[in-house]
């Protein structure tokens, strides 16, 4: 079933097109929800909730843009009220993540890391750094889009992003010691 | 070219491998999702339901679909044109070879002479054995095709010959890079009367010549002695001439580049298979193509050195990368605020083209406060947020027309502050 008839199979609220929707994009969505996530269960709350509002929104869908891309969009929509709504009971814990950024030139060998690795290293940053670090990096938003999406300041989504990164390598260099000690 | 490209920096790390990623999503999470869905539309079905029967009385409760808003990704500046600098280019011939004297060429004896000279000489040179020894490119020279021997032969005259046999050419370089500048010599320079062919048509009769070789290619060079009574002797040479790489590139992304944010060196040399980046910032990269992020404005040299197969190398230098945008701020004198209802005041360089909302255009700015007074100085606008500037309103009421007066309080990024007081004046149609 291609994408077009997923689509209008859900619009007229037919049941086997809404698993297929699901079960085509459901482990993409959630490798989407796990980047912006603490941990899995928010992750999969994360996704009912994005997946909902696909769902009830397939109408939104122009149809000209990529179907997946759309869908992704959504998500990190999604994943954004997420952050804001949760922002009113968790407080920043931003300061004391503030590192000195000594920021290394090594790169990063691709092999070397499993997605597993990269989420857990996400996972570990507080909201706002996580926020501001995939909306740049793997989103490929600006820092002035990034403000407007977050409701900051566009250096402050500047100077998240660049810490955000300075943990980051320090984590990933830490992994890969541990890694190696015991490989 | 070798291409390694797995090791990569950490931006690339993550949208590589998790832009795409998926994961199981699992069973029960599936039925939980279903679950809901089918709650939430059994709710709206029946809503919409009632809605046939009742579509009077329910018009208002069939709206209660929640829009999505999407952000839209639509601010891109577009990057100007990337700020190449004229040719700054420097050689580095890496590979010359120092050849003090000792290279002992092939002195050359045509087979007419081995021929008549039946004194039981042993032939003087082991060409295979000579190009061995200068340079491991150099692939062996076929003695006598590319020898010229000039040699009149006499008869008679053994032992004159025989102290003309050996002749022997010197360079300072017997390959290298272009431009290859060479020396040529031969012992007990001056004895005699020197003919230098250099193989490029080049010819002089200096005893010792410097020749510069200027295009790539491989040159025979010959020598022609000739002694006071006339007997002539020559020798020849190889020199190889490496075509040198030619280093270039733009930066993509300079002018409007924000802190943070990755540029993107995009490497138009041609002729290399090494590349060396020095940032400027005390990285470097040995990526084609690298990407790489400053973090804060400055003024930075990135240069770009080219190495070629053969070590050749060429560099180019860009200079004054990512400085500050400048530190500006101004104001215009006057606006045409919306007359349909306030704006809100938020502005962008895209929305604002109707010029509906008085605000600046800076640059560098770090904090700012913006105050504006009428003619009797109340205060009809403040704001301390730059992106935020007045639109015409105070109150909900559309200011009148004339002139307003405002105060600016504030600092540059460099701590410099900010002092400004102007007038503005409120135009209506």
């Amino acid at each position: 079933m291609s994408d077009q008839h997923i689509i209008e199979g859900c619009i007229s609220h037919n049941r086997k097109a809404q698993q297929l929707l699901w079960k085509q994009y459901s482990g993409y969505l959630l490798g989407v929800c796990m980047r912006y996530a603490t941990d899995r269960p928010e992750a999969e709350d994360m996704l009912q909730e994005a997946f909902l509002r696909i769902y009830f929104n397939l109408g939104e869908y122009s149809g000209t843009g990529s179907f997946k891309g759309w869908l992704r969009k959504v998500t990190v929509n999604t994943a954004i009220t997420y952050y804001h709504r949760n922002l009113r009971h968790k407080h920043h814990v931003d300061i004391d993540e503030y590192v000195t950024a000594e920021t290394g030139t090594a790169g990063f060998e691709e092999d070397f890391y499993s997605a597993e690795d990269l989420y857990r290293v996400l996972n570990e940053l507080s909201p706002g750094y996580r926020m501001v670090f995939n909306l740049y990096t793997v989103e490929g938003y600006k820092h002035q889009e990034i403000a407007e999406m977050l409701g900051i300041d566009v250096n402050t989504s500047k100077s998240q992003y660049s810490r955000a990164r300075a943990i980051l390598r320090k984590k990933l260099e830490e992994l890969a010691k541990m890694k190696e000690k015991y490989t | 070219m070798t291409e390694e490209k797995r090791d990569m920096d950490l931006e690339g790390l993550f949208r590589n491998k998790l832009e795409e990623n998926e994961m199981e999503a699992g069973a029960d999470l599936s039925g939980r999702v279903m679950r809901r869905l089918e709650r939430k539309e059994f709710l709206r079905f029946n809503t919409s339901r009632f809605n046939i029967f009742y579509a009077a009385a329910a018009a208002a409760v069939i709206t209660i679909a929640g829009l999505l808003v999407f952000p839209s990704p639509g601010d891109e500046e577009s990057p100007l044109p990337a700020v190449r600098e004229p040719q700054q280019t420097e050689q580095a011939v890496t590979h010359e070879k120092k050849v003090e004297g000792a290279i002992e060429q092939a002195v050359t004896v045509t087979p007419s002479l081995k021929e008549t000279d039946t004194s039981g000489d042993k032939p003087v040179t082991q060409p295979a054995a000579i190009t061995s020894r200068q340079n491991e490119t150099l692939k062996p020279v076929a003695a006598g095709s590319e020898s010229s021997v000039t040699r009149e032969v006499r008869k008679g005259e053994p032992t004159t010959v025989r102290s003309l046999q050996r002749v022997v050419i010197e360079t300072s370089a017997s390959s290298g890079c272009v431009p290859l500048t060479v020396r040529f010599s031969y012992p007990a320079a001056g004895t005699m009367k020197a003919d230098w062919s250099f193989g490029d048509g080049g010819i002089s009769d200096e005893n010792a010549p410097d020749y510069i070789y200027d295009l790539p290619g491989t040159y025979i060079v010959t020598l022609t002695l000739t002694d006071a009574e006339g007997n002539k002797s020559s020798a020849a040479t190889r020199i190889d001439v490496w075509p040198g790489p030619k280093a270039e590139f733009e930066i993509t992304k300079n002018k409007l580049a924000e802190e943070g944010e990755e540029l993107l060196f995009n490497n138009l040399s041609t002729g290399g298979v090494r590349y060396l980046w020095s940032f400027g910032d005390g990285t470097t990269s040995d990526e084609s193509d690298p990407q790489h992020i400053y973090q804060s404005y400055g003024r930075y040299d990135v240069r770009l050195t080219v190495y070629s197969e053969q070590g050749c190398a060429d560099s180019v230098t860009i200079t004054d990368i990512f400085t500050d945008k400048g530190m500006f701020l101004r104001f215009p004198t006057a606006f045409l605020p919306n007359t349909g209802g306030p704006t809100g005041g938020y502005y962008s360089r895209r929305t604002d083209e109707a010029n509906q909302v008085f605000h600046p255009v800076a640059s560098g700015v770090a904090s700012y406060n913006l105050k504006i007074y009428n003619k009797v100085g109340l205060l009809v606008f403040e704001s301390s947020d730059i992106e935020m500037g007045w639109d015409g309103y105070y109150k909900g009421q559309l200011c009148p027309p004339g002139v307003y007066v405002w105060k600016v309080r504030g600092a540059y990024r460099n701590g410099q502050a900010i002092v400004m007081a102007g007038d503005v004046t409120l135009i209506s149609y």
